[in-house]
């Protein structure tokens, strides 16, 4: 990281022309150890407040939108708040109270777990089961490959909360489909079989909506980067008589695996977050035995009206991820060294 | 380079979803529609359009130029809704609460104090039954709206068929349900989901228990009981003659409309106008709805089954912009004419808030056997923190759930009543 940043400061006034219009042609010798030419050609970047102008409005839009509702959040996470102060509009001060409750709540740490297991088995099919489909976008003919395409990108498009509504029509107890199956298959017992009757059950069903839901974008992706795999990296592979598995971990896996390092991790972002698909199949229950972090902070929050203790377990589900996230970038700072 | 840049999306990413993660409640700052609107917010079920519109006809002749703007609202999740609607500047001018939620929002501030204006109300007409869970320590915070209670809604088709006659004690309610059952494989003899709470508690009435108790200064659940247990016992016993699910409540599936009008249902437990929605779907899918009606039958037959009296009361928000025109459209719709024509047309279904007031119903109808059964109401505990014990997830019917699939009474009872103890005293 410092490599470019260094590199990039001392190029800038080495390269803009009008000031230096009068100076030697020969450029002064770089002082950093970025010692390489200027990216960027001729064109020079813009100087003093012009780029912090440029950048303003994201910055602004970034601070109204992200920054100021955290710091909300973590002051609503010290202070009492339920339904008598929310409506009267007191905020007393609680200090730390309200983590206190929580790290000494056994119900909180069951929560943790299951959110970290339900992200575990998510993340790991998402991954293994959307990377296949992408290499077989990639040995697919031309219209096959159009209509996988299609299909993916119909599942992709499909807003949740229509998704999670079929899905509970087919798993539903008495009129649903699932059981017809299973009926009709020949199985027993499927008459007014339950498919939510355990937290476990629930869970299992919304990891098939997740993943369901979630392959598209990996396979795609994954896709996209198999074609930037070049044709005669397979070809001196098979030369040296590798089989399909060598070639994926010798060929294909070295050169994708920024690509698995961020989908994988914008997974687990966004499968500990899976808010809606949990809520909406069976609003974390049965007796709140599938609420994950977010469902578990919303049904204290919005339901029991403990708003400062919802917004304590945010504000700990950020710092969950926030560590878990650490080794990512200790990972591409890693990298970035080694370079 | 690339690294950089695949950083920086991971940083964003990251970002975007927390920001998702901090729910905050943003104002829903209603557009200002001007002084001459106030909004009245009532539930589904509640207010027959004729009647209601004919209030709106009166309450303009005598405000011109105020118009009112009735929004109805789901049961499900209200309580949340009309939390964040009381913390706002713009909440509904009028609102119905359901009576066990009343005094969970008195004791907030949300509610306006309406003990100044009794007389105008006319609050000496009113059913003392009803004006207890209006008040909270002796101050009034909305008016009592009406009462219901639920029955056995049956169809006459499917016990004729299986000879059988409305029941009078349980004995002959569970010979009676055996009977259907052997007259007709195909079709449930009763329609009972496993969560049907409201049932449960007539019957731990009945027994000599209650949902929760007051212990000293506090209060505790009552589940744990060996009445709570001899009541679930019975519940179980009819609940085995349905195929509802367990864990499901009433209205989800809805059972007036999305179980009833598919037919194989003799018989089911329901309100007025839930006996009035499946008749209305079944017209629609062209069935004919023939239904007869009797009260859940008690242990003797000289007295019917204690069931929870439940009904609305019509509260003025604190917040209301308009709080004088709003307690004026209270004192109308809650009035003795108005409640005349809202009992008539209810056709009795719902017990309008003072005897004078009553509608003398039809033989045969729902508001017969309901009144035949109100008799012996009862309403859940009048406490502020009641509120909170009912709000999903609901540790009741988390208990009836339990047990109807083989957990003992006792022990599920003991983890409810925890939960309750530690939302009661909130």
């Amino acid at each position: 990281m410092t490599v470019h940043s260094q590199g990039a400061v001392t190029s800038a006034p080495q390269d803009a022309p009008p000031k230096s219009a009068g100076l030697p042609e020969t450029p002064a010798p770089a002082t950093g150890p970025g010692a390489r030419p200027p990216r960027g050609g001729g064109k020079s970047l813009p100087t003093g407040w012009l780029p912090y102008l440029l950048v303003a409005p994201a910055v602004l839009a970034l601070a109204t939108l992200l920054l100021y509702p955290l710091i909300k959040n973590v002051i609503l996470s010290l202070q009492d708040i339920n339904k008598v102060e929310f409506i009267q509009r007191k905020y007393p001060f609680a200090g730390f109270d309200n983590y206190t409750e929580l790290l000494g709540d056994p119900d909180f740490w069951t929560v943790v777990v299951r959110s970290f297991a339900f992200t575990l088995a998510n993340v790991a099919l998402i991954m293994v089961l959307g990377s296949l489909i992408g290499i077989l976008l990639n040995k697919l003919g031309k219209k096959m490959r159009l209509v996988l395409s299609m299909a993916l990108v119909m599942a992709w498009a499909m807003p949740i909360v229509a998704s999670v509504q079929v899905f509970r029509w087919l798993f539903d107890e008495q009129f649903g489909v699932m059981n017809w199956v299973m009926r009709t298959a020949g199985f027993s017992g499927y008459e007014q079989h339950n498919w939510m009757e355990t937290g476990l059950s629930t869970m299992v069903i919304v990891t098939i909506l997740v993943v369901w839901g979630s392959i598209p974008f990996v396979a795609l992706n994954m896709y996209a980067g198999l074609t930037t795999v070049g044709a005669e990296l397979y070809e001196a592979a098979r030369m040296d008589g590798a089989n399909g598995w060598q070639t994926f971990w010798k060929i294909v896996f070295p050169n994708l695996k920024p690509f698995f390092l961020i989908t994988t991790f914008l997974e687990v972002i966004w499968v500990f977050k899976a808010f809606t698909q949990v809520y909406a199949m069976n609003k974390g229950g049965p007796d709140r035995a599938s609420e994950i972090l977010p469902v578990f902070a919303y049904v204290e929050g919005q339901s029991q009206a403990h708003y400062g203790l919802a917004a304590a377990i945010s504000v700990l589900t950020i710092v969950i991820l926030v560590i878990v996230m650490s080794f990512y970038f200790r990972l591409i700072l890693k990298q970035e060294e080694e370079q | 380079m690339k690294r950089k840049l695949i950083a920086a999306v991971g940083v964003a990413g990251m970002m975007v979803g927390l920001a998702a993660c901090g729910n905050g409640d943003d104002d829903k700052a209603k557009a200002d529609a001007g002084p001459k609107e106030i909004t009245v917010w009532v539930m589904d079920g509640s207010a027959p359009k004729a009647w209601i519109d004919e209030v709106n006809k009166e309450f303009s002749a005598k405000h011109p130029g105020v118009t009112v703007k009735v929004e109805e609202q789901k049961w499900t999740g209200i309580q949340e809704k009309v939390t964040t609607a009381l913390s706002e500047n713009t909440p509904p001018d009028v609102l119905e609460l359901g009576n066990t939620q009343t005094a969970g929002y008195a004791v907030t501030g949300g509610l306006a104090d309406l003990t100044k204006e009794k007389a105008q109300l006319g609050a000496d007409a009113w059913q003392k039954s009803m004006l207890a869970s209006a008040e909270v320590d002796g101050k009034l915070y909305s008016a009592p709206w009406y009462a219901a209670n639920r029955v056995v809604i049956y169809d006459k088709k499917a016990f004729a068929k299986a000879g059988v006659t409305p029941p009078t004690t349980r004995d002959e309610w569970v010979a009676g349900l055996e009977k259907l059952k052997a007259a007709d494989p195909a079709t449930q003899p009763i329609y009972l989901p496993g969560q049907s709470w409201y049932v449960l508690a007539g019957l731990i009435w009945d027994e000599g228990g209650d949902l929760a108790v007051k212990d000293g200064a506090k209060w505790k659940g009552g589940l744990g009981t060996p009445q709570a247990g001899a009541a679930m016992e019975f519940y179980k016993k009819i609940q085995s003659y349905s195929t509802a699910p367990k864990d499901k409540d009433e209205a989800n599936p809805q059972q007036s409309t999305d179980i009833v009008p598919k037919g194989g249902v003799a018989s089911w437990i329901g309100l007025g106008w839930e006996a009035g929605g499946a008749e209305k779907a079944l017209k629609e899918a062209g069935k004919e709805a023939d239904f007869g009606y009797f009260p859940i039958p008690g242990k003797t037959a000289d007295k019917t089954s204690t069931v929870f009296l439940g009904g609305s009361n019509l509260a003025v928000a604190e917040r209301s912009k308009n709080k004088e025109l709003a307690k004026e459209w209270l004192a109308l719709a809650a009035g003795k004419d108005q409640m005349t024509k809202y009992a008539a047309e209810t056709k009795g279904a719902l017990l309008p808030n003072q005897a004078a007031a009553n509608f003398t119903p039809a033989a045969g109808s729902f508001a017969e056997a309901m009144g035949k059964a109100g008799v012996n109401g009862k309403i859940t505990p009048v406490t502020a923190g009641w509120a909170n014990v009912e709000t999903e997830p609901n540790p009741i019917k988390e208990f009836m759930t339990k047990v109807l699939k083989g957990e003992d009474a006792a022990k599920a009872g003991a983890d409810a009543d925890a939960e309750i103890a530690k939302r009661i005293n909130k």
